[in-house]
């Protein structure tokens, strides 16, 4: 494990397309036991159109930051923006990025990683993007590190 | 959903989960292909420290206050942003409740802010801030 992972800051993920299933966005309505609307995808599912099309698994970014999936890693912070809904069964082209990698250390928490990623989704024909999300995660590092 | 004009300190109809599901973590493992087993496996939980229940994913709660502000607003289309920072984990079995107020209003932008927050079992978890589109936007 690094020491530091600010080389990390303005890594680009691969980028990509995702087809929003109505399925799923049914099942995601039904798993938070809230009723579903065909017509408009839950808004919180902007982070799940993020997180498919951008091109890479909750396990890649772990191994980017030398976490195992066991290792105790938290959801720290969600920035979710909407211009528009998500609407199921739409494609969206999502690009992304790593904005902030910080190492802190906190009296209970002792020494943790701040990981923050960005990401774009454009609804295909269209020029500006439908919404964006911005993840920061949190990687403890052990105690008395550092 | 809020009837007619918001005011600053107009409150949120609470959104309540009386108990939290573990078995919905399942399912929402198998959604986001999430590898981390605090959402399913006890064993980790007790090796990490967490106690003997599952966690449930950010992202159900962070839908559960997305929810409730759009309820609030008057459907998803009001939704400008929200942010949200995650203070603590929820467990299953726990009773989750998202409470909220309008904190400001922009006319000019024709914008609300809702400062909103959490707790499971009456431990803070989530704190937000979301904006809203008011009147006609």
């Amino acid at each position: 494990m690094r020491q530091d992972y600010t080389h990390l800051v303005g890594h680009r993920f691969p980028g990509g397309t995702y087809t929003l299933p109505a399925w799923l966005c049914w099942l995601w309505a039904d798993t938070a036991e809230l009723p579903a609307d065909e017509h408009v995808a839950h808004p919180a599912l902007a982070y799940f159109v993020a997180m498919q099309g951008v091109g890479v698994t909750i396990q890649d970014i772990f191994d980017l930051m030398d976490a195992t999936a066991d290792s105790g890693v938290m959801f720290g912070e969600c920035r979710l923006l909407w211009r528009r809904p998500l609407s199921p069964g739409a494609t969206y082209r999502c690009e992304g990025r790593i904005i902030e990698v910080e190492r802190k250390q906190g009296r209970r928490a002792g020494v943790f990683d701040k990981m923050s990623f960005e990401v774009t989704m454009t609804e295909q024909g269209q020029s500006d993007p439908a919404a964006e999300c911005v993840n920061t995660w949190v990687f403890p590092r052990g105690m008395g590190e550092g | 959903m809020a009837d007619g004009k918001l005011t600053v300190g107009m409150q949120l109809e609470p959104f309540v989960i009386e108990s939290v599901d573990p078995q919905r973590m399942k399912t929402m493992v198998a959604i986001l292909r999430d590898p981390n087993p605090i959402h399913y496996d006890t064993e980790v939980t007790r090796r990490l420290g967490l106690g003997d229940r599952p966690v449930n994913q950010g992202p159900i709660n962070l839908t559960w206050m997305v929810e409730a502000v759009a309820r609030f607003a008057g459907g998803p289309k009001r939704l400008r942003d929200i942010e949200v920072r995650f203070l603590g984990n929820v467990f299953a079995g726990e009773r989750f409740e998202c409470t909220g107020r309008v904190s400001s209003i922009d006319a000019a932008a024709g914008t609300a802010e809702i400062e909103v927050t959490a707790t499971a079992d009456g431990r803070d978890v989530l704190s937000g801030t979301a904006t809203v589109a008011v009147g006609g936007q």
